[in-house]
């Protein structure tokens, strides 16, 4: 009943901070209740039973993409201000393709009958561990070189060109 | 006991969220902030099914969708800061030149 | 090596003519030379003349000998379309012997006739010459009909061809263009009787019996072609026209051999004709109306090769009449002596044209004294086509009217015979007017003309003379008898024949008959000359065919074209519409892919 109680309240809390993440004038705000709703993520990973999951979900995302997503707020306005304003011509359109696409997927929800039911047992960290070094091992490293590959393509993106002039006209085609 | 079918419908709004803010921001990083929601909402799919079915595997398929996820936002971010040093905004709608 | 065979002397008769036209064709040098190309003209010709020799004389040791030697052509799914080859019997030996031997005595007579044409242009003569030898053989010695149509078409080019001779010449160019024409649209009908001809046969064939009306469609799609090949009435007014060729060409083209070529090709498949009484009716009538028509027009022109070509004409409907009387014999037997004297005559008068630089009658006159052998020679010719009994003519003339006679073609008989009387009046007018009388100036200075022009003379009037005397050779070689006699027909044409002399020399010898009496004539002769059937043929052409073809031009253009327009139109600006949905605005692909999810999922969903 309790668990109930919390599911519930956190559910509704992420609805809202999600719709302010989507919805709200200011990009930083927006950023900032998108830190909430990982965190709240984060409560519902320990409702589920996934201790160590919600330990990374508060790491990786809350303190990890939020920041970055600061940074880049930060980097990029410079010259005018965090509000903004979604567009007034796409707002119905996108809410309409929403509502259509939650309407379609709630349908499927609620129409499958009978789902497995999941037990109270905590999936320990040591377990996750164990199952990324031996059955997903490849996985594993393929995924390290993936986000090797990121950093590397990042930086290679982002960094400024140390040669060369940079050009860039009215219409800004190109770095060099 | 919490149904399953709870959190595949919070998961299915928050996802809808996401879509939502994708289809308006006209800010890059307004998208990107969308797509970082919607991955969240799949991650909670990802842990909800771990849990009614057991085992781990679920879990570490949340982990590997998160890192995907990360390394995503990194070359977003790098290249929405590409788009603010050649065009000086990052509003989407003004950066049409593929056009034609 | 072993000796010949009919088929070798074949092969050699049709494709030395044509080795000498590829040489003259391809090697410039040769032609432009003029005097070596009309020598390796000759010899081919000479090869080809001896070769049908030998065969002829092979063929009357053994008459019903038919050699048939062909190879595949055309093949289709393992077997073949057609074939080509080589078919000796006595039908296309005699016919391969009267062209080698017309063709060459005119070769040679060019040489003296042309002698005054640049070389090149000299060179270029004798090349068309041997193509033409070629062509006519490959009709001649043709064993289907296929191949005989690919000669018959050949033939017609290299007509097309000796008529625009004088090409710089503004009337000679638009003559040989209504010569191809004219006998062009008669070709569709011989196109479309090997059409009809295979689907009902699924061969080229001649000698197959037909069901139902076949026989009568094909005989007259045939009769359609020979009508324009040969001149006959309402398709010979190219026939006139084609005299601006040089002389000797009207002789062996117009005269002997190629506007004879429509009678062959009828004596050729005969084993058809004889299943289609209906056409050969229309074409004893045609034929007869053509000779009596011609013959008319005949006696008013002037020039005295438009006569002899009206003349052909004429005598070309005695053939068809023959023809469509059932005699084969008959009309292969005339053709065989007509081309003799026709050729003769031509050259006679070619003579007589070199002499005094014009085609007009009133320009000679006298020419008797001048040139003695011109004048004998064409006298011997003229009689003969007159029907003066003992010479050619007359033999093959009289059984022609026989045939005629048995049949119970009656009004085609008199008409025969009308034109018979006629043509012994106009040829004796030519004859007192060309070399009787008073000479003109031109004729004062004319002289006899060299030996190579006198050789072929000599020769052709020699066969004028003695070929009516193998009738009975000639009739072994198509399987017939023939035996001379004088019946009805004969008495009354040689009489007629006479008496159109005589009038002739009453009239322009004599001189006691004015020759005003036959003014009433000359109206007729405008009337019936070729002036309102060609007003009706550009008629036809401009109102008709143009109008047709405009209309169909004008549906190609606008609807056939338009509806391509209107297609690449609906793409261009189907294209340029679709065209506003890539705004660049990566939202709106991102609507795109969710739309896209939505619809796959509802697709997905459906029961």
């Amino acid at each position: 009943m309790i668990e109930q109680a919390i599911f519930a309240f956190v559910a509704s809390c992420m609805l809202y901070s999600g719709l302010q993440v989507v919805h709200g004038r200011n990009l930083v705000h927006a950023v900032l209740w998108l830190g909430v709703t990982l965190s709240l993520t984060a409560l519902l990973f320990l409702l589920l039973r996934a201790p160590f999951l919600a330990g990374i979900q508060i790491l990786l995302y809350a303190g990890g993409v939020v920041t970055l997503m600061l940074f880049g707020i930060m980097l990029t306005h410079r010259h005018g201000g965090v509000h903004v304003e979604n567009q007034q011509g796409r707002k119905l359109r996108g809410a309409l393709a929403a509502g259509a696409l939650f309407a379609l997927m709630s349908g499927a929800i609620c129409t499958t009958g009978a789902l497995p039911h999941g037990g109270t047992a905590v999936v320990s960290a040591a377990e996750i561990g164990q199952a990324f070094l031996t059955d997903h091992l490849l996985a594993f490293e393929v995924l390290s070189l993936l986000l090797l590959a990121a950093m590397v393509g990042a930086i290679a993106l982002a960094r400024r060109s140390d040669y060369g002039e940079v050009v860039s006209g009215p219409a800004g085609r190109g770095v060099r | 006991m919490i149904p399953l079918h709870a959190y595949l419908l919070l998961a299915a709004a928050l996802f809808t969220l996401g879509v939502y803010g994708l289809l308006t921001r006209r800010n890059a990083v307004g998208i990107l902030i969308s797509v970082e929601l919607m991955a969240n909402a799949v991650n909670i799919n990802l842990v909800a099914f771990s849990w009614a079915h057991g085992g781990t595997v679920g879990q570490v398929f949340a982990l590997f969708a998160m890192a995907v996820t990360v390394a995503e936002v990194v070359v977003g971010l790098a290249l929405v800061i590409l788009l603010y040093r050649s065009r000086k905004d990052v509003l989407v709608d003004q950066a049409r030149d593929l056009r034609h | 090596m072993s000796a010949p065979t009919p088929f070798h002397w074949g092969l050699i008769a049709l494709l030395f003519p044509l080795v000498a036209a590829a040489l003259i064709g391809l090697v410039a040098p040769l032609r432009r030379a003029g005097m070596p190309a009309a020598l390796v003209s000759i010899a081919a010709a000479l090869t080809s003349l001896l070769a049908s020799a030998v065969l002829l004389a092979g063929q009357i040791d053994d008459p019903s000998r038919a050699v048939v030697e062909v190879v595949g052509w055309l093949p289709v799914a393992g077997s073949t379309m057609a074939e080509v080859g080589l078919r000796l019997d006595g039908i296309s030996l005699s016919m391969l012997l009267i062209v080698t031997v017309v063709a060459t005595c005119v070769q040679v007579f060019s040489l003296g006739y042309m002698a005054d044409e640049p070389p090149s242009a000299f060179g270029r003569y004798y090349g068309f010459h041997s193509l033409f030898i070629f062509s006519m053989n490959l009709l001649v010695l043709a064993p289907n009909l296929l191949q005989a149509f690919a000669g018959w078409e050949l033939v017609g080019l290299t007509s097309y061809l000796l008529i625009g001779f004088y090409y710089r010449k503004p009337s000679a160019a638009k003559a040989a263009v209504k010569a191809f024409w004219v006998t062009k649209f008669g070709d569709m009908g011989l196109l479309l009787a090997l059409v009809f001809l295979f689907a009902q046969t699924g061969a080229f064939s001649w000698d197959v019996t037909l069901s139902g009306g076949w026989a009568v469609v094909i005989t007259a799609l045939v009769f359609f072609a020979v009508v324009g090949k040969s001149a006959q009435f309402p398709l010979h007014v190219w026939l006139p026209n084609a005299m601006e060729g040089p002389t000797p060409v009207s002789a062996l083209l117009h005269a002997a051999t190629m506007v004879a070529a429509g009678v062959f090709l009828v004596v050729r498949l005969d084993p058809l004709f004889v299943q289609a009484p209906e056409t050969q009716m229309a074409m004893a009538w045609i034929g007869a109306f053509t000779a009596l028509f011609a013959a008319v027009i005949a006696v008013v022109q002037k020039d005295i090769k438009r006569v002899l070509a009206y003349s052909t004409c004429s005598q070309l409907g005695y053939m068809i009449c023959a023809l469509g009387a059932g005699s084969v014999m008959a009309a292969y037997f005339h053709l065989t002596t007509h081309a003799f004297f026709k050729a003769l005559l031509f050259l006679g008068a070619g003579s007589v044209i070199h002499a005094v630089h014009s085609n007009n009658l009133a320009d000679m006159g006298g020419l008797w004294r001048k040139m003695r052998l011109t004048a004998v020679t064409f006298i011997i010719g003229a009689l003969a086509l007159a029907g003066v009994p003992g010479l050619a003519g007359f033999f093959s003339k009289d059984l022609v009217l026989e045939a005629v006679h048995e049949r119970g073609l009656w009004l085609p008989w008199l008409a025969l015979l009308a034109a018979a009387f006629l043509t012994a009046f106009y040829m004796g007018r030519v004859v007192f007017l060309a070399f009787f009388g008073t000479p003109s100036k031109a004729a004062e200075h004319a002289h006899e003309s060299g030996p190579t022009m006198a050789l072929p003379l000599v020769v052709l009037a020699v066969g004028s003379v003695g070929a009516g005397y193998f009738g009975s050779s000639f009739a072994e070689l198509y399987g017939a008898s023939y035996s001379f006699h004088m019946g009805l027909s004969g008495i009354v044409a040689t009489s007629l024949g006479l008496a159109g002399l005589g009038l002739a020399w009453l009239v322009y010898g004599r001189r006691s008959l004015p020759e005003s009496s036959f003014a009433f004539l000359a109206p007729i002769g405008k009337l019936a000359e070729s002036a309102l059937l060609d007003r009706m043929y550009t008629f036809m052409f401009r109102r008709v065919l143009l109008v047709l073809a405009g209309l169909i031009g004008w549906l190609d253009r606008y609807v056939v074209d338009g509806l391509i327009n209107v297609i690449g139109w609906a793409a261009i600006e189907g294209g340029r519409r679709l065209r506003r949905v890539q705004t660049g605005n990566v939202q709106d692909y991102t609507y795109a892919v969710v739309v896209g999810t939505i619809l796959f999922v509802i697709w997905g969903l459906w029961p």
